[in-house]
């Protein structure tokens, strides 16, 4: 008992002086807890992306999220608006020459970072890295992106001619979207910018013509952008910007709810709920350019056949699928292209499910009792994985195809859809995935699929098709090719080289104080918001 | 056996494990499906483009060539460049380091604070509500999954209480501290422990459960000797007893076990770092997972492979120092 009572005495003691000691301490941090780095938080934003980007080479992807970023420090050449088309930024003005190629005339005063100059030079040597596979990286911005570009030369100091394979038109929608200027000598000389991708983990590896420029880079984790002081045009209206990335949708909800982040995208259906009950936050959508589709590669049986391939389209509800796997957050599609597209065709239905109309398409192709297999990704787009299994799930309902899902990650996906349509080339003829028309014109969204000349990452042989593309991209009156895009979106309808399945939303999560707009091609621009 | 031969044994098998893991990696990236020409170059690269980029990498190249230039490399110290970075994997490995040590760290500490003194109040109380509390805490602590306990203790004190944030490291421990020492302010310092309470926690928790367990079957071996017994009847006081004599005698295998267990948390720290967005090398090896970034996939896992076979024969050492029978065999 003796040893109790000195426990609790010692214990009492003890209390007492950790309690005097924890004043004192307080107390004497009372003038250290203030952020000794920080002035003004107010004008502030956080954006929480899905990825982070892993280049910090702005021509080594075409992805969302990095343009996202980069695309404010890099900024594009013209603003482009769409469904309305391209507008002046740093190419003031534009003139078609009428001999495959188109003039830039670029905006006096605009600097880089580091205070050089920007130059036609800088542009035409930035646009020849991007189309040149043999220069820089090898960029998918330059064989889809910038697809018809062939080069670009400086004219004068302020004069680029950037010439290209396709109609002016059709250029005018790539270079107007993906045409963008590096420092070349910056470039080279710090980076061997004209043998390898940029690469760096420092602020100062990054030198674009932006409105901000990078403060602070920890790669992986967070970019920090602050204004350019030297920048040509309106100053944006936050004056510091943090992005980051959550892959997780909740966690992105999360940092959301907690004033962690202000703005977030790509929230999934199944977390809407959590963002509308939460306080001083909304959800944001807008129906987005991306179509989600299931490829048939019809040099292989049953894909082969046209009235096969109609009846799986009749077999699938896809406002069924966007009623409840999407929680509505999408729109059923018949074609490849979302509307607002330059050549989406109105007057296109969606395939609406017929089941006796599948069936019997089935038994006019010869091949009832077929056994096909659907290869769906996961986490890639809304709800990826459950659509795919829905999709086969109604496929396999049909009396006469028996149909399985396979999931898998998003790479073999996009292994299946490049790997062309030689049946020795390929192992996966009926998959699933997304497609982005963000030029904001059908042939972005078609010619990788369907063209047949110097294209071996075709997903359908069809030359009926191909030529009809193929004519579009030469003709030069922009009304004409409109109808003939239109064509173009009619005749993949009927031939069925898609299981059509629905135009997804996009889904933000934004500070209720921001006025912001989302917009269809997923980006996110600083410049278009207010506070 | 001498020690240094003890040693030496164990050094062999630690580069025969590091080895095997090394074998292990590239054979899943052989047999893994999909080409990881087409993971580099994302979507719409054309097939020229996926060639020149096979060709550059080496991909054409026969497996058992690609092996031994990977091998060689890694002995030489080259573990390649990110296929989605171009950076050099050594350094996208090394800065992730601090992160994950420190999570590690304040695992660790949370485990040994909450513990020790959970063993001995379950040992001392033996079929006291005491004990039992402590022994369902431990039941529960080793039954949870660390990714269920994450969310739930982000839900409760990020989302509801909105007490901590629910994720990222805003900074690290070393800035913090400079941040102290330079300015006098431990606003740095503060930033960082709210935003590594959760995931040590959470971390920590399988570990507590486990200590705590050890902890009290320790003590309560240790109550039952003779020399427990003479010191009592000594008149030396319960609590001198339990804690100077007893508690350091149960120490000795809770240091071992601490030691072991260090692997296993840098293993445990994959989940909770991608929960709370915490940017360790667990969350960098789930980002090059998803973007099947076989290089900077390989070189987390051979540097977690080689710390852990650090740590263990570290341990061994230690312990063969104290024990020499165990060097003995």
């Amino acid at each position: 008992m003796q040893g109790a009572d000195t426990t609790r005495l010692d214990r009492r003691t003890l209390l007492k002086i950790t309690g005097a000691a924890g004043t004192t301490g307080l107390a004497a941090m009372g003038g250290c807890l203030s952020d000794p780095g920080s002035d003004d938080e107010t004008n502030e934003i956080t954006i929480t992306l899905s990825q982070f980007p892993d280049t910090i080479d702005p021509l080594d992807h075409i992805t969302g999220d990095y343009f996202d970023v980069y695309d404010h420090i890099y900024e594009p050449l013209f603003d482009f608006e769409p469904g309305e088309g391209i507008f002046s930024r740093v190419v003031e003005d534009w003139e078609a020459q009428g001999d495959g190629s188109t003039e830039l005339s670029l905006r006096d005063g605009v600097v880089f970072h580091n205070g050089d100059d920007l130059t036609a030079e800088d542009v035409a040597w930035t646009i020849n890295r991007t189309v040149d596979p043999e220069m820089g990286v090898p960029s998918p911005i330059g064989t889809y992106g910038l697809g018809s570009i062939e080069g670009a030369s400086a004219i004068d100091d302020t004069t680029v001619s950037v010439e290209y394979s396709a109609a002016p038109g059709l250029a005018e929608f790539e270079f107007g979207n993906y045409a963008r200027a590096i420092d070349k000598e910056w470039a080279i000389e710090n980076h061997d910018a004209e043998n390898d991708a940029i690469s760096g983990s420092d602020p100062e590896d990054f030198n674009g013509t932006g409105p901000y420029e990078v403060v602070d880079f920890t790669s992986g984790e967070e970019i920090v952008l602050e204004r350019f002081d030297d920048y040509w045009g309106d100053e944006p209206p936050f004056e510091r910007v943090t992005f980051n990335a959550d892959g997780e949708s909740s966690g992105r909800v999360n940092s959301l709810e907690t004033g962690e982040t202000d703005l977030t995208i790509n929230i999934l259906p199944e977390d809407v709920d959590t963002v509308r009950s939460a306080d001083g936050v909304e959800i944001r959508q807008v129906t987005s350019f991306r179509n989600i589709f299931c490829p048939m590669k019809n040099t292989v049986e049953p894909f082969d056949s046209q009235e096969f391939r109609q009846a799986m389209n009749y077999a699938v509800d896809n406002q069924e699928i966007v009623d409840t796997i999407l929680s509505g957050f999408g729109e059923p599609r018949g074609q490849p292209v979302a509307p607002g597209i330059n050549g989406f065709n109105d007057d296109i239905e969606p395939y609406e499910q017929d089941i006796g109309m599948a069936e019997s398409l089935v038994e006019e192709s010869g091949y009832g009792g077929v056994e096909i297999e659907l290869t769906a990704p996961q986490g890639r787009y809304l709800n990826d994985a459950d659509v795919g299994e829905t999709v086969a799930d109604q496929i396999d309902q049909l009396e006469n195809v028996s149909c399985e899902s396979n999931i898998v990650d998003f790479g073999v996906v996009s292994d299946a859809n490049q790997a062309g349509v030689d049946p020795d080339g390929f192992e996966i003829p009926f998959y699933m995935i997304g497609w982005g028309t963000i030029t904001g014109d059908t042939d972005y969204g078609v010619q990788g699929f369907f063209t047949i000349p110097d294209n071996p990452n075709r997903t359908f042989d069809d030359e009926e098709l191909s030529d009809a593309i193929l004519e579009s991209q030469q003709i030069e009156d922009p009304d004409e090719r409109r109808q003939q895009l239109e064509e173009v979106n009619q005749m993949a309808h009927e031939k069925a080289p898609f299981v059509f399945l629905h135009t997804q939303e996009s889904i933000y999560g934004v500070r209720e104080d921001i006025e912001w707009e989302p917009r269809e091609d997923e980006t996110v621009y600083i410049w278009g918001m207010e506070t | 056996m001498s020690m240094a031969k003890f040693l030496t044994r164990r050094l062999l098998q630690g580069i025969f494990v590091i080895w095997g893991v090394v074998t292990i990696m590239f054979g899943l990236r052989a047999v893994a499906p999909g080409d990881p020409a087409n993971m580099m170059l994302a979507e719409g690269a054309t097939q020229e483009l996926v060639e020149q980029v096979r060709r550059e990498e080496g991909l054409n190249e026969p497996v058992y060539v690609q092996y031994v230039d990977y091998v060689q490399g890694l002995v030489t110290g080259d573990f390649g460049y990110s296929w989605q970075s171009n950076r050099e994997v050594e350094a996208m490995v090394i800065e992730r380091i601090p992160a994950t040590v420190e999570l590690t760290i304040a695992a660790t500490i949370v485990a040994l604070v909450i513990a020790i003194p959970l063993g001995v109040i379950s040992a001392t109380r033996r079929n006291e509500p005491a004990d039992y509390g402590a022994t369902l805490f431990s039941l529960l602590g080793i039954s949870t999954p660390n990714f269920w306990l994450g969310l739930m203790l982000i839900l409760v004190f990020g989302v509801w209480a909105g007490l901590l944030p629910t994720g990222r490291r805003p900074v690290g421990f070393g800035e913090a501290v400079l941040t102290l020492v330079r300015y006098g302010s431990v606003y740095d310092l503060l930033v960082w422990l709210k935003h590594i309470a959760l995931p040590a926690l959470t971390l920590g928790t399988y570990f507590t459960a486990l200590i705590t367990r050890l902890t009290r079957s320790g003590m309560v071996d240790e109550l039952g000797k003779p020399y427990v017994t003479a010191s009592r009847a000594k008149g030396l006081p319960s609590v001198l007893v339990r804690y100077k004599h007893v508690l350091r005698n149960t120490m000795i295998p809770v240091i071992t076990v601490l030691g072991l267990q260090m692997g296993t948390l840098m293993g445990g720290a994959v989940i909770t770092e991608t929960v709370f967005n915490w940017p360790g090398l667990g969350l960098r090896l789930i980002d090059a997972l998803g973007t099947r970034d076989w290089p900077l996939m390989q070189g987390i896992v051979v540097f977690i492979a080689v710390a852990f076979v650090t740590i263990n024969i570290a341990v061994d050492a230690v312990y063969s120092y104290l024990d020499p029978q165990v060097s003995e065999g």
